[in-house]
């Protein structure tokens, strides 16, 4: 288990390492080099070798890279922007939290409502409740999360005023209307990845309870509950594996609800800073989520060891 | 009556075989869109703002006047062909390694091949699409002789980002498949390795990539919509169901539903459509491999 462990994490710090370097040298590649970004074109020479000094700009690339690298891992300090001067821990500090927030919630009730859905689905197999629920998979992953986020704030938010249309009320405002600010954007983030996993509960489990040691538990005399819970031991591995994954890209979803429903959460922050050619800005917001997305696997591969020994030793 | 049942089952079956029929309709309406669209779609006519559906404007008009109708049907354009290249880009790329490695297996092609692979699927996929239009800029790029729109860049990235899945799938059958008897056969009668991975390994290989690929299509369609809806991916005038979108959600408080509604149903009914054809396509041609699940 300990050594499983820490191979995968020496695997992902090393795909850290090469994802980090390939982010740096592309964001340093594009042919408007910063200080002309923030000086414009008027500058002088000097003027833009001034500013790249002050910058640390001047140092050849890997030197930049290494500093950069050694801030994050050492100091813990993502640099500071070059566009508006701002430190980037602030930046990230005041804008992950609610993202944070957001991207848990959803994933917390899609994973409780798939299991639920799937394991229904799969034990109660071509009835109708296991129709509807087939059909709530198909909705879920083929309608696209801003297009409902539009259509709900239409029929909640606008013609009723069930919900608010978009922001979140500061959880030290008032509790109830902080949780009712975040339902419907939750929701919109979590449908898809609810009916993708959904979807894999259902066929995983079938495939467990059709083996013969499952006819065998039950010809010895298992209850049916009982049967049931090994069932799922084994048939959780690989819905644990994509719902750690689908942790990490709810992320990247989560850039795109933030933006209907006007949430100034880090991905909305990350958008602002592509609009203001703010590349440093891009490159700390996207280390931190690729960071949250490894971690997130890390996490997976350790819950199925758990869930099943044999993974561990084999490794 | 025969025919027909046989054709149904070449597609997996009724739903299958509804999925192909969405797909070829999607591909009719791009192909044919100047031919189709009963309106410029570009046409701006501000005497005809906002309309409701109806008589000559049957999905409604736009904040500019245009024609809803033919905005959707020109939109199949965009949507299909990023979707489309970006998997084209991503097979011709994940099944080439995804080959070398499972045939060379054991070697340190292999190696390099899988360590390269778990390295680039530490990658959440549609944050680095967004991070990477945004750091090479919205709008045209010049590449030495060539000049890439967006939606060039787009595709381009969408299919790197697609190599990795697609490469594990067919490194994982291609593994299979080369310490298969009539791989050993074909040794023994002389052929070379390269002659043997490519004409007997390869179309051995293609099922579950065709399933795979075809799943992509799909996640291609949500990915290219929800990066032009934020206003990265295809750019206006040109339209795309995502951009439409974006123009829609300034419409919402005042009650103008069609705007948003009829692009919106154009991506439900394209991925429903590749989700379909791909799931009758895994139960018709790969009936024992497991989803080999979805990369976003």
């Amino acid at each position: 288990m300990a050594s499983l462990f820490l191979r995968r994490a020496g695997v992902s710090l090393l795909s850290l390492l090469l994802v980090s370097l390939v982010l740096f040298v592309l964001t340093r590649s594009i042919p408007d080099s910063p200080a002309r970004i923030v000086l414009g074109d008027e500058a002088t020479p000097a003027d833009i070798a001034h500013f790249d000094a002050d910058h640390g700009l001047d140092k050849p690339i890997l030197v930049q890279y290494f500093r950069w690298v050694g801030g994050i891992v050492f100091h813990a300090d993502l640099g500071k922007s070059f566009t508006t001067g701002l430190r980037m821990n602030d930046q990230v500090a005041n804008t992950l939290p609610v993202t944070l927030e957001l991207v848990m919630l959803a994933f917390v009730v899609s994973v409780v409502v798939s299991l639920a859905l799937g394991t229904m689905s799969a034990v109660l197999r071509d009835t109708p409740l296991d129709y509807g629920a087939r059909l709530i998979a198909v909705l879920g992953v083929s309608v696209p999360g801003f297009w409902l986020a539009l259509v709900l704030i239409l029929f909640f938010a606008v013609d009723r005023d069930w919900f608010p249309p978009g922001g979140v009320v500061p959880i030290t405002d008032d509790v109830y209307e902080h949780l009712r600010s975040l339902v419907l954007p939750a929701f919109c983030l979590g449908i898809f990845y609810m009916a993708v996993l959904t979807r894999m509960t259902r066929s995983s489990l079938l495939d467990v309870l059709g083996q013969d040691f499952m006819r065998t538990a039950r010809a010895s005399g298992l209850s049916r509950p009982r049967v049931l819970m090994y069932a799922l031991r084994n048939a959780l591995v690989p819905v644990v594996t994509i719902a750690g994954m689908s942790f990490g890209h709810m992320f990247g979803w989560a850039l795109i609800i933030e933006q209907v429903f006007n949430i100034d959460g880090l991905s909305h922050a990350l958008l602002q800073a592509i609009q203001q050619r703010d590349y440093a800005m891009v490159q700390a917001v996207v280390m931190v989520f690729t960071v949250v997305f490894v971690v997130a696997n890390l996490c997976a591969d350790v819950v199925n060891a758990s869930l099943n020994p044999r993974m561990a030793a084999a490794a | 009556m025969i025919r027909l049942h046989r054709l149904v089952n070449g597609f997996g079956g009724p739903a299958g075989f509804l999925g192909a029929l969405i797909v070829i309709a999607l591909l009719v309406m791009a192909v044919g869109a100047p031919w189709i669209a009963p309106r410029d779609p570009l046409l701006v006519d501000i005497s005809n703002q906002l309309l409701e559906p109806g008589g000559q404007f049957p999905f409604g008009t736009d904040q500019s006047g245009r024609d809803v109708l033919s905005r959707v049907i020109w939109g199949t354009r965009a949507s299909l062909s990023v979707s489309a290249i970006a998997v084209v880009i991503g097979m011709a790329g994940g099944v080439t390694l995804g080959l070398i490695a499972g045939f060379y297996r054991g070697g340190w092609i292999e190696q390099i091949t899988v360590r390269f692979l778990e390295a680039i699927s530490a990658i959440p996929i549609l944050i680095w699409a967004i991070a990477l239009v945004g750091i090479f800029g919205v709008g045209d790029m010049r590449v030495g002789p060539f000049v890439l729109a967006n939606e060039a860049k787009l595709m381009i990235l969408l299919g790197l980002l697609y190599i990795p899945t697609l490469a594990r799938v067919t490194y994982t059958t291609a593994l299979v498949q080369s310490q298969a008897n009539f791989v050993l056969a074909r040794r023994l009668q002389g052929t070379g390795g390269l002659r043997i991975m490519v004409s007997d390994v390869l179309p051995n290989c293609l099922s579950p990539v065709i399933v795979q690929a075809t799943l992509l299509l799909a996640i291609g369609i949500i990915i290219e919509a929800s990066v032009s809806f934020v206003g990265l991916g295809v750019q206006p005038p040109t339209p795309s169901w995502g951009n439409m979108l974006a123009d829609a959600r300034n419409y919402l408080m005042s009650g103008e539903w069609w705007i948003s509604v009829f692009p919106g149903a154009a991506i439900s009914l394209a991925v429903v459509g590749f989700n379909l054809l791909g799931d009758g396509l895994r139960d018709r041609l790969d009936p024992r491999h497991a989803a080999a699940v979805l990369a976003t």
